[in-house]
Formats: C-alpha cells, sequence, structure tokens
C-alpha cells in the first residue's frame, strides 16, 4: 500500500518534471524541471530495492551532470537564449516531433518487450558487490570500451579548445 | 518504516529527534565560532549578553525573525525563495544516515496489555544499505542551493559568487569521493556500522603473512589511510565552502557572493546549511578515521556494561548504553567542528588559479595514487586486522 503511493506520486512527479523540461520557455527552468525527474527516476530506484543504482543516478545525473549543465546556461545570456529557445512554428514543430517520437518508442519498448520489469525487481540482486563482479567479468570489454568513449570527450574539449580561434590557442 | 505501530512510531520520533539536534547544534555553533574567533584574535568577542554572552544566541535568532521581509526587485521569486530551504535540505537528509550510536537491540515487553516484540533500532534516521554512496549522493546536490540562490537574486556579485561555489564543489566532489576508495577497499564494505566494528581494538594487522600488533595506538583509518585523511578532511573543508575555500562568498571581492540579497531568516537558512554541512563532515571523519562511537582500546565494552548496571530494565540500560556511546561520538564530532572553525580563522584565503589548481593538479593525482598504492599493498603485503 505505501509502496503504491510512493510509486504512483514519483510517478506522477517524473512525467510532470519532464513535461516541464519541454514546456519551460526558460532554459535555467528547463534544466532544473530535468534535475527533478532524475531525483523522481532515482526515488524510483530505491522503490525497486535497487539504492546503489539510485544513489549512482543522483550523483552522477542529478549531482554532476546537471550542476554543470545549469552553470553553462547560467553563463550564457538567458533573454536572448530565451527568444530562439522558444519563437519560431520550426522549432515547436521539432519539440512537439521528438516527444512525440520517444513516447512511441517508449510505449512499443513496454508494450512488446519481453522484459518483465517485475521480474526484475522481484529478484533482489541488486547488490554492489553482485554488479560490480558483473561489470568486471562478463561486460569487462563493453565497460572498458565505453570509459575510453568517455575519455574522447575531455580529449577532443582540449583539443577544440587548442584550435585556432578557440579560448586557448596557442 | 517497521512491522507494527510502535516501531513506526519510533523510526519517525528519531528522524525528528536527529533533526532538530542538527538545529538545535548551529546556534551553539554559531557562538563558538564568534567567541572563537575572538580568541584566536585576541578580541572579546560577543560577552555583553547573559553569561559568556550565551543569550546572544536567543537575541541574534529574535534578530533573524524580525527583520524586513525583501525581494530584490526583477529577481526570479521562485528561485530566490526556494534557494535557502534548498540549502538546508542535503546537509539534514546525509546526517540523518550516519550512525551516531551503536543500534539499540530492544527485548520483548508488555505495555497496556499488548506485547511488543524484539526490535533492532540503529541511532540514524535510516538506514540504506549503501551508507557512503548515499550521502555523497545528497551531499553533491547541496550545490543547487548555491546556484539558485545565485541566479534568482538578480545581482552580478551572487551570480559571481554562485558560478564559483559551482565549480569548486564538483572539482573537490572528484578527489572527496576518490580519497574515500582507499578506505572502502580496506574495509570492503559501504556500511557504517562494519566499518566502526572493523576498528575496535588497538592496532593489529597482517604484513608479509606476520601478524603486527601495537598496543599503544588504537585500531583506527587514519593509520592505514594519512593521506586518504589529509585529502578527505581538505575535500570536506572546499565542499563545506569554508575560510581557505571560502571564495564562493568571499568578502573582499564579492560583497557576500551568493547570498548578498539574502537577510533575515533566509539568510538564516543558509547558515543551517553550512554547518549541517560542516557536521555531516565532522561526522564522516570520525566515522571513517577515526573509530565512530567506539572508545578505543576497547574500552566502550566494560563503559556500556557499567552504564547497564544501573538500570534494573534491561531495555531501559541498552538505550542508555547507547546515548553514552552517542556522548562519545558527539565529543568527536565536536573537535573536528572546533578544528573547522580554528583553520578559518588561521589560514588565508586561497586565489582562484590557486584553488583550481589544488583540486585538479594536487589532489585529484594524489588521492589516485592513494587507491593504487592500497591496492598494492593489499594485494601483495597484508590486510588490516579485524
Amino acid at each position: 500500500m505505501v509502496e503504491l503511493v510512493l510509486f504512483y506520486s514519483l510517478a506522477i512527479m517524473v512525467v510532470l518534471a519532464a513535461v516541464g523540461v519541454v514546456m519551460a520557455s526558460n532554459p535555467l527552468l528547463s534544466a532544473l524541471h530535468l534535475v527533478l525527474t532524475m531525483l523522481g527516476v532515482a526515488g524510483l530506484f530505491f522503490l525497486l530495492h535497487a539504492p546503489f543504482v539510485g544513489a549512482v543516478q543522483i550523483l552522477v545525473y542529478a549531482g554532476a551532470v546537471m550542476v554543470l549543465f545549469v552553470l553553462v546556461i547560467m553563463l550564457v545570456d538567458v533573454n536572448h537564449l530565451e527568444v530562439k529557445f522558444v519563437g519560431g512554428k520550426i522549432s515547436a514543430l521539432v519539440k512537439g516531433l521528438a516527444v512525440g517520437i520517444f513516447s512511441g518508442l517508449i510505449a512499443a519498448m513496454t508494450m512488446r518487450s519481453s522484459i518483465q520489469i517485475k521480474e526484475i525487481a522481484g529478484d533482489q540482486s541488486f547488490s554492489m558487490i553482485e554488479i560490480s563482479k558483473v561489470l568486471f567479468t562478463k561486460y569487462v570489454v563493453a565497460f572498458e570500451l565505453l570509459g575510453m568513449l568517455l575519455l574522447v570527450i575531455p580529449i577532443g574539449v582540449v583539443a577544440l579548445s587548442r584550435i585556432r580561434g578557440g579560448t586557448h590557442e596557442r | 518504516m517497521g512491522s507494527d505501530a510502535f516501531e513506526i512510531g519510533i523510526n519517525l520520533l528519531k528522524m525528528i529527534l536527529i533533526f532538530l539536534m542538527m538545529v538545535q547544534l548551529v546556534p551553539v555553533l554559531v557562538w563558538v565560532e564568534r567567541r572563537g574567533s575572538a580568541f584566536i584574535q585576541n578580541r572579546f568577542g560577543p560577552n555583553r549578553v547573559g553569561p559568556l554572552g550565551l543569550t546572544q544566541l536567543l537575541a541574534d535568532a529574535v534578530k533573524f525573525l524580525f527583520k524586513e521581509e525583501f525581494v530584490p526587485p526583477k529577481s526570479h521569486a521562485l528561485l530566490y525563495y526556494a534557494a535557502p530551504a534548498l540549502a538546508l535540505i542535503p546537509g539534514a537528509i546525509a546526517f540523518g544516515g550516519i550512525p551516531l550510536s551503536q543500534p539499540m537491540h530492544i527485548q520483548a515487553f508488555e505495555m497496556g496489555g499488548q506485547m511488543y516484540g524484539p526490535y533492532t533500532f540503529p541511532f540514524q534516521s535510516y538506514d540504506m544499505g549503501i551508507g557512503i554512496i548515499f550521502i555523497l549522493a545528497i551531499s553533491s546536490l547541496g550545490a543547487y542551493a548555491l546556484l539558485l540562490a545565485g541566479w534568482g537574486s538578480n545581482n552580478k556579485y551572487s551570480l559571481f559568487g554562485a558560478l564559483r561555489a559551482c565549480a569548486q564543489m564538483v572539482s573537490y566532489e572528484l578527489a572527496m569521493g576518490l580519497s574515500l576508495v582507499g578506505m572502502i577497499m580496506l574495509y570492503q564494505t559501504l556500511h557504517f556500522q562494519d566499518m566502526i566494528e572493523l576498528q575496535r581494538g588497538p592496532l593489529h594487522f597482517m604484513l608479509f603473512g606476520k601478524e603486527v600488533l601495537i598496543p599503544f595506538l588504537p585500531n583506527w583509518g587514519i593509520f592505514y589511510q594519512p593521506l586518504g585523511f589529509l585529502l578527505f578532511a581538505t575535500a570536506g573543508f572546499a565542499e563545506t565552502n569554508r575560510l581557505p575555500f571560502d571564495l564562493p562568498e568571499a568578502e573582499g571581492e564579492l560583497v557576500a557572493g551568493y547570498h548578498t540579497e539574502y537577510g533575515g531568516l533566509k539568510m538564516l537558512l543558509f547558515y543551517i546549511g553550512e554547518y549541517g554541512h560542516m557536521m555531516v563532515a565532522s561526522a564522516l571523519i570520525t566515522t571513517f578515521y577515526f573509530g565512530g562511537y567506539e572508545l578505543p582500546f576497547g574500552w566502550s565494552e566494560p563503559l556500556t556494561q557499567t552504564v547497564r548496571s544501573y538500570f534494573t530494565s534491561v531495555n531501559v540500560g541498552e538505550v542508555m548504553a547507547a546515548l553514552v556511546l552517542h556522548l562519545v561520538f558527539m565529543a568527536k564530532v565536536v573537535f573536528f567542528l572546533w578544528v573547522f572553525i580554528w583553520v578559518r580563522w588561521t589560514l588565508p584565503r586561497f586565489r582562484y588559479d590557486q584553488l583550481m589548481d589544488l583540486g585538479w593538479k594536487t589532489m585529484l593525482p594524489w588521492a589516485l595514487a592513494n587507491v593504487l598504492i592500497t591496492a598494492l599493498l593489499l594485494l601483495y603485503a597484508g590486510t588490516p586486522g579485524v
């Protein structure tokens, strides 16, 4: 009973915040709505008895990635950006299309997928030791490749800032 | 939550009491900070109102409550009002996750003609089972309060303070997390209570297959991870935005940084948030490196036995023993809070590029080296004693 109430309130919060991300005309408010969405998703992970995944969701997405998003948005001229962000029928069309495609994809995934969400939630082997064992044995190649992919990003940023016209031009 | 009304009630009561304890420590800390700074700078400090100036706290509270409500024009009202509340929440939640004493094992008892079954109450608001990761995650949300305050007040000084705060917190979070990895590898657990139990007794460990016992030192984490302790404490100072790292509110350059436009109760909430983060940092240092609520050399066992022997009821004795160990824990926490205040009035502020150099070019490599050395030692040299 308590879990049901918690689930529905969290789910409603996540959906409303996600709608807010698209609907907000101020880019900063949009980013803050995304933070709320992340926190709600983390709460859903806690409800699924996966505290590690939930905590990492908060630590990485809400605590680090979104802080940097907000930081960058603060550095630019929001009023100027708002005009670009809101104005124009084409941008509205793109927004509507993006929402439609994503909700269609998710609906198709949940209805046609062979994975039962309930089945996974019932199996409580979400401990950190289990996760790390699987990550460093079965999926070790994929894990290391993902690390390499992330490494490309900082190297790319340094390279971009070093070229002619960049902020750290030689 | 609990299986029956009694357990649920006690658990909720515990949450409220721990939160109130945290909030009530703040005025005392403000007094210690002002008197302590006066002591360090050879001044008197607030000593007029009441004995030792202690009722100055009450006068300050009244002042905070009755100040004029002011909202800067052209500010974003929602963000402006949300920021102080957000400053309080992460610290309060994080503090609730740290065990403040040993768990209380309550035996079955009868009350009002009904039997209440044996319970185990941990001396903390909640126990997630992943301990430190959740605390780190929640305290990483503290950056939003400063960001929203800076952006919502529509003031250039506030915005600069917020930007500095944000860059600083993100940078030092990395070093903070990495400095703890060595500790987690040593103890092979994320759970606070298990870590504290592993720090009992005198210092003893296995070195190249031989058992080494040093009877005059306690088995505390600081003797295994001195570098980790130094890095964690430094990162803790940076995360709380205290003086060697208080660039977000550098009064010489930014008026008051992110809380320039705040006054009265809203300002007070920022203060409570800052001191809450200090308490979380001190409690984490105590738990990881100084044996938590345990006295060194296994003295807590005879102490709790003595306390228990004063009470006829087993359950009351259990609660009292936990409270005595809680005082031990708080004594250690208060010592580190004093260190925070001491350092604030001793060291000068960093320059901004020095701050970033320290975070990225000094602390991060040293934290990585600490992880590597700990891993190599654990593999080839020995393990800590249990």
